[in-house]
C-alpha cells in the first residue's frame, strides 16, 4: 500500500537521522526538529496549556534528543513515538514542578474524543490503528475520559475528580481498574 | 519480575506512567523509579503500553526555536559522550567474551569477609553484584548494598602497573562516572557519592581502568579498561 510506504519511508528516515544526531551531528537534529516539531509542539502546548511553558519546554525535548539520541532503539519504538513520549515525560515534569496551570474548560467532553477521531485519521493514513485504541474503548465511558484527560491533558488524580465532579477515592480506584482492564485487553487476556 | 514489587508498588508504577501522581504520591515513584529496579522496568513497560496513544496529539506549527536550541548544544558535549559510549561499548563487548570463557573459574565466593550485610529491617532493596573481567585473567568481584549505599569490590587479579586501579560506573547514557580509586590488591570499600547512587544499579556497567592517582576521581578514564561487568541483582 502506498501509505505504508510513505510511512515507512519516513520513519525509516527519522531513524536514520537520530542515529546520526547519535554521533553529534547538528544538522541532523535540525533535520529532525523541522520534521517533528510541530507534532512535539502539540504536545507540549496541550500539556502545559501556556505558550510560553510550551516554547520552554519544547526547547528542553530537543535538548534532551541531542543528548539521548544513541539511546533510541528502533526496534523498541517508532521515532515520532519515543520523541512524543519524551515530550510528555518533560511536559508533566514542567507542569509539576511549576504549578498547575488553569484547569481546561470542565464539562468539555468533546475534545479528547474528537482528538482520538484525528488520531485515527493520523494512524490509518500512517501506520495502521494502535491496539490501544480498541482497548480504551471498551472502558465504561467515564473511565474512558478519565484515562484520556490524564493520558492527553496531564491531569492529575486531584484534577481529574474536579473536572469529572466525583470524590477523589473514586477517581483513583476508576484510574487503577481502567489500566488493569487496559493491561487485561492488550495481553489478550 | 511480578514478585519484586507490592501490589501498591505495581498500581504506582502504572499511575506513574500514566502521569497522573502528584505531591507525595509523585514524589514516592520518583524515589522508587531511582532505586528500585523493578519498579523502573515496570514504568517503562506502561509507558510502553501507553505511548502508542501519542498518536492522538494534534500537530500545532511551533515557533521557529532551532535557532535557541542550537545556541544551546553547547553545553551538551554529545561528541565526547557518544565517543566514550561507543569505545566502551566495544570494550564491553571484548570483556562480555572474556568472561565468558571466565564463566568456569568464577565460582568463587565473590564476598567472603567485609561484605556489608543487608539491614534486616529493610528487606526491600536487594543487593547486586558484578564481576569484572578483562584480559590476562584480569578479575575483580563488587557487591552493593542499596541500603547503606556502600560498594564493596576486590581486586582478585589485576595486572602490574605503577598506576592506581580506578572504579567507574556506566550508566545507561554510556558515560563513565568515576567512583574513586581502589586497592590493587585487597578489597575497598566504596561510599558511593549521593548523586550516583541511583545509576548504580542492576544493568549498569561497573568498569576500571589504570589512571594516575593525581587528580583522582578524574572525569573521564584516560584509557581503555582492564575490567568490565555488568551489575545484576542476586
Amino acid at each position: 500500500m502506498p501509505n505504508d510506504a510513505i510511512a515507512d519511508a519516513r520513519r525509516a528516515e527519522l531513524c536514520g537521522l537520530i542515529d546520526q544526531v547519535a554521533r553529534g551531528d547538528r544538522k541532523a537534529l535540525a533535520a529532525v526538529y523541522e520534521r517533528t516539531s510541530a507534532k512535539v509542539y502539540g504536545v507540549c502546548l496541550r500539556i502545559a496549556r501556556d505558550r510560553e511553558a510550551a516554547d520552554e519546554i519544547l526547547q528542553d525535548v530537543y535538548l534532551k534528543v541531542w543528548k539521548r539520541a544513541a539511546r533510541f532503539d528502533a526496534g523498541v519504538a517508532s521515532p515520532i513515538t519515543w520523541l512524543c513520549a519524551i515530550a510528555r515525560n518533560t511536559a508533566i515534569d514542567w507542569v509539576r514542578k511549576h504549578g498547575a496551570p488553569a484547569l481546561p474548560p470542565s464539562g468539555d467532553a468533546e475534545e479528547p474524543g474528537s482528538d482520538i477521531g484525528n488520531a485515527m485519521e493520523a494512524m490509518l493514513a500512517d501506520e495502521g490503528r494502535a491496539l490501544i485504541f480498541d482497548c480504551l474503548e471498551t472502558l465504561a465511558p467515564n473511565q474512558q475520559r478519565a484515562i484520556r484527560l490524564a493520558y492527553f491533558d496531564g491531569s492529575t488524580h486531584t484534577e481529574l475528580a474536579a473536572i469529572m465532579q466525583v470524590p477523589l477515592g473514586t477517581m483513583k480506584s476508576w484510574i487503577r481498574r481502567s489500566l488493569l482492564q487496559l493491561r487485561g485487553c492488550l495481553e489478550g487476556e | 519480575m511480578n514478585s519484586d514489587l507490592t501490589p501498591e508498588q505495581a498500581a504506582l508504577a502504572a499511575e506513574h506512567a500514566l502521569g497522573v501522581l502528584e505531591g507525595e504520591e509523585r514524589a514516592e515513584a520518583m524515589r522508587l523509579s531511582l532505586s528500585n529496579p523493578a519498579f523502573a522496568a515496570r514504568v517503562a513497560k506502561w509507558q510502553g503500553r501507553l505511548d502508542p496513544l501519542s498518536e492522538g496529539f494534534d500537530e500545532v506549527p511551533p515557533p521557529n526555536l532551532w535557532n535557541a536550541i542550537e545556541a544551546r548544544l553547547d553545553d551538551q558535549p554529545v561528541d565526547t559522550n557518544v565517543r566514550a559510549l561507543r569505545f566502551w561499548k566495544t570494550a564491553a563487548g571484548l570483556a562480555g567474551a572474556v568472561a565468558a570463557s571466565l564463566a568456569a573459574i568464577m565460582v568463587f565466593n565473590p564476598f567472603a569477609s567485609p561484605a556489608p550485610v543487608a539491614a534486616p529491617e529493610q528487606p526491600a532493596a536487594r543487593p547486586v553484584i558484578a564481576q569484572l573481567a578483562g584480559a590476562d585473567g584480569t578479575l575483580l568481584a563488587a557487591n552493593v548494598n542499596p541500603q547503606t549505599g556502600q560498594l564493596v569490590i576486590r581486586a582478585v587479579a589485576l595486572p602490574k602497573s605503577d598506576l592506581t586501579p580506578e572504579l567507574w560506573v556506566i550508566p545507561g547514557d554510556g558515560v563513565p562516572r568515576s567512583l574513586g580509586l581502589i586497592a590493587r590488591d585487597d578489597t575497598t570499600l566504596v561510599n558511593l557519592p549521593e548523586a550516583l547512587r541511583p545509576l548504580v544499579i542492576d544493568g549498569a556497567m561497573l568498569a576500571v581502568s589504570l589512571e594516575n592517582p593525581q587528580g583522582a576521581p578524574h572525569t573521564a578514564p584516560s584509557s581503555t579498561p582492564i575490567a568490565l561487568g555488568k551489575i545484576s541483582a542476586i
